[in-house]
């Protein structure tokens, strides 16, 4: 019964004109060690609407992803090229402060990753490395991104309780408020559900259709009638290369390109 | 995708050959089983006699004054209360040396020197050392702390046991730190952590039961060793305290009195070597019991 | 199938072979009863009426196949992109073939009432109509089978001649029946034939416009030239009958 009453809150999105975009990616170039995974990537993703990444895998959507938020500066050999322009500022520019775009920037992981420590302190973790709150702002904030990601009721009793002992779906919740408590611009998530069962990733995406309001987010997914229940622009990308970005209506009914066309049937050789 | 060939047109195994093969394998199975009990057995026994002996004589001589005497003369009812609390201050000053040190090297080696030649040298020269005969750490610590100042000490016997439970303490570290999912590190930089905020707050904790069994071991590991303690604190016949001068130990007093003619004092080294069996077993639970997978 | 490559689940390909040949094998069944009916009044086959009569059950039970069809491959292999437009387009195709028929028996009806009558004048202004819906209807089905979005196209261009003849039609049967009262049944029916035969036509259009979607993913919506202009016609018989008196 939960589940019809889950399927049918997820909101229809609209077929909507794309808005402005709030990222711009121009001609970047990545590189794992010689390696190039992607070739001269153009993209924009609009201003608080959803842009989902499908493609096969190692086809450079992830890596995309893990551009924008610098998250390949963690490992040496890995080089981007190009530009990335947040509100117009290109932050693959020397000298960026990595830790303050990471709090513009925030992400989500495939797999849960709850910190072991409890609830509350997976949520304040966060916060506490860009804002000095007192306890009951941080309360507050507690509150605030645990609601947000629609995990409040299920948690507000055991905040104190180690984070490891939710379940799958809750800690994938928990991670996302986590993220949003950072209060973030972007929100990127790289297969968030793919670890989910069918409900937590329902739960999952009526959650991003309530987050668009006020994030712009990105995701990457394997599942293409998620890119196709979520987003409102789709880039298909293919061997490092985006073989083509539309509205999510457009790429799903047309698509342009034989590739895509042949990816989204199911007819990929 | 054209090569598929079902299951029931597909080629037949011939019945006979497969029975002839089972029937080998099973043959084959029972040796192999056969020969590992046998082994295992051997082993059961020695260590039987081994623990039998230990606790028939340790045992023996086990008395209150044993933890209230220092050792005394022969014939004067003497304790190894010196003994004890030499090797408890020579094996706490090891460990609260040997773990922060080891940690922090195992932290760099997981975390920062991933993949570079000084990374992998420095865990070279780790495990060397892991393997490194113990008497060769007394020695070169004798010849830094003691012929230096000509003295044995106390504190030249516990830096002996440092240098043995750096090793240790480097390897489970490291082995525990890369045991954390790079996904977890990866969402504490995500949220805008810089690197060493992720590893004190988020893989410590996450690391934490392993790492603390790696020092339990390493202390249960030091607890035993002589070799390193016969050249720096040389043992103390009388009672002190005094970490500048010659320092009494369980291990050093077994290997003095053990070999003595005196019957009195080879009781004391059998009480002696079974207190260090029974603290080493202790710690060993411990470990275990921190190690099982919690839920 | 317009996709060149296969899928890589096999029997998704089936599946939609499966459909195709239900869509083909109901428009060639449309197909038949149209120039049954056709024959049955051009020819004044009772006969022809008959089995063109007889043909819509089996019409109708196929459309039903096809919807259920269309339904179960929607729900279980959730079609993308050319994939769904071509199983959508099935769907609504199955319709207007459907109407078609509907059309078609309406016809083989309306010739059993003319069989009662004297043909006055020659019906070869509603042959040459026939001839060309038929033609239409021949195209359009072949295109179906080949997903052949240019001869749909041809089709589409096409209908505007069939309007004009019905349009000319139109006024002809509207002369007829103010010239003797008693032409005015016959004339009815054949209007109505007529029209009839106009319907199929603009089903065959629809169709038409499906193909295009289905193959192309954009539709086909630049505006048609519109031959028929009866429904505007209606003023211009009350001048000729003004000018009549």
């Amino acid at each position: 019964m939960t589940s019809t009453i889950e399927m049918s809150t997820v909101a229809v999105h609209s077929d909507a004109v794309l808005a402005e975009p709030r990222i711009r990616v121009r001609g970047l170039d990545f590189f794992y060690g010689a390696n190039q995974a992607l070739k001269s990537i153009n993209v924009d993703f609009p201003d608080r609407q959803v842009t989902g990444m499908i493609g096969p895998s190692g086809c450079g959507k992830s890596t995309l992803l893990r551009v924008m938020n610098r998250m390949y500066d963690l490992y040496p050999g890995q080089r981007a090229v190009g530009e990335v322009l947040l509100d117009g500022a290109n932050i693959l520019a020397p000298g960026v402060d990595l830790n303050q775009l990471r709090s513009r920037i925030g992400m989500v992981f495939q797999k849960p990753t709850p910190f072991p420590m409890s609830i509350y302190e997976n949520i304040a973790f966060g916060v506490n490395l860009h804002e000095r709150l007192s306890k009951a702002q941080m309360d507050e904030r507690v509150e605030w991104s645990l609601s947000r990601a629609a995990l409040w009721d299920e948690v507000k009793d055991r905040l104190t309780a180690s984070a490891m002992g939710l379940s799958g779906g809750q800690q994938q919740r928990l991670c996302i408020a986590r993220t949003i408590a950072v209060r973030p611009e972007v929100i990127l998530l790289d297969e968030p559900t793919s670890a989910l069962d069918p409900i937590s990733t329902l739960k999952i995406e009526e959650l991003i259709d309530e987050l668009k309001q006020d994030f712009t987010i990105v995701i990457v997914t394997h599942n293409m009638q998620q890119a196709a229940r979520c987003a409102d622009q789709v880039a298909f990308f293919y061997l490092g290369e985006l073989v083509e970005v539309d509205t999510a209506t457009q790429m799903f009914t047309a698509p342009k390109q034989r590739r895509t066309q042949e990816y989204i049937t199911g007819r990929f050789g | 995708m054209s090569g598929v060939v079902s299951a029931m047109t597909g080629p037949r195994r011939d019945p006979a050959v497969a029975d002839r093969l089972s029937r080998r394998r099973r043959r084959m199975n029972r040796l192999v089983k056969g020969l590992c009990t046998g082994a295992t057995l051997v082993g059961l026994v020695f260590l039987g006699l081994i623990l039998g002996t230990l606790l028939w004589l340790g045992f023996g001589g086990l008395h209150w004054s044993v933890f209230t005497e220092a050792t005394k003369p022969p014939g004067s009812h003497g304790g190894l209360l010196n003994a004890i609390v030499g090797s408890l201050i020579q094996t706490l000053i090891g460990t609260a040396v040997g773990t922060p040190v080891g940690i922090m090297v195992g932290t760099y080696l997981s975390e920062y020197a991933a993949g570079t030649r000084l990374g992998d040298a420095v865990r070279f020269v780790s495990d060397v050392l892991l393997s490194a005969p113990s008497i060769l750490i007394g020695l070169f610590v004798y010849q830094v702390l003691v012929s230096p100042f000509g003295a044995f000490s106390g504190i030249a016997g516990g830096l002996a046991l440092a240098v043995i439970v750096v090793p240790i303490v480097v390897r489970t570290t490291e082995d525990m730190l890369r045991l954390i999912p790079v996904e977890l590190r990866e969402a504490a930089v995500a949220l805008g952590a810089p690197k060493w905020k992720s590893i004190v707050l988020v893989c410590y904790p996450a690391a934490r039961d392993g790492i603390a069994t790696g020092v339990l071991l390493a202390v249960a590991r030091i607890a035993g060793e002589t070799a390193p303690l016969l050249f720096t604190s040389l043992g103390n016949l009388n009672w002190s305290i005094s970490l500048t001068r010659p320092m009494s130990s369980l291990p050093v007093t077994i290997y003095q009195y053990a070999g003595s003619a005196f019957e009195d004092w080879v009781q004391l080294a059998w009480v002696g070597a079974l207190l260090i069996t029974l603290g080493v077993l202790a710690l060993n639970i411990v470990a275990r019991v921190l190690l099982r997978p919690r839920r | 199938m317009p996709g060149t490559t296969d899928h890589i689940v096999k029997s998704y390909d089936n599946e939609l072979k499966r459909l195709a040949a239900l869509i083909t094998s109901m428009g060639g069944m449309v197909e038949s009863q149209v120039a049954l009916a056709c024959r049955a009044i051009l020819d004044r086959d009772t006969e022809a009426a008959d089995r063109a009569v007889a043909a819509d059950p089996q019409v109708d039970a196929l459309e039903r196949e096809v919807e259920q069809f269309v339904i179960r491959l929607v729900a279980l292999r959730q079609p993308m992109a050319q994939d769904l437009r071509l199983i959508i387009a099935s769907l609504k195709m199955t319709g207007d073939l459907e109407r078609i028929g509907d059309y078609a028996a309406n016809v083989a009806k309306r010739s059993r009432v003319l069989q009662q009558f004297p043909m006055p004048y020659t019906l070869s202004g509603l042959a040459h109509m026939s001839r060309l819906v038929q033609e239409n209807l021949k195209l359009i089905i072949d295109a179906i089978g080949e997903a052949d979005a240019e001869k749909a196209l041809q089709v589409w261009r096409s209908d505007a001649a069939i309007d004009e003849i019905y349009d000319a039609l139109f006024r002809e049967l509207i002369t007829y029946m103010m010239e003797d009262p008693r032409n005015i049944t016959p004339c009815t029916h054949l209007l109505f034939i007529a029209k009839n035969l106009e319907r199929i036509g603009d089903h065959a259009t629809n169709i038409a416009e499906l193909i295009y979607y289905a193959d192309k993913g954009e539709p086909l919506i630049d505006s048609r030239p519109k031959g028929d202009s009866s429904s505007s016609a209606v003023v211009r018989p009350r001048t000729a009958e003004e000018g009549g008196r």
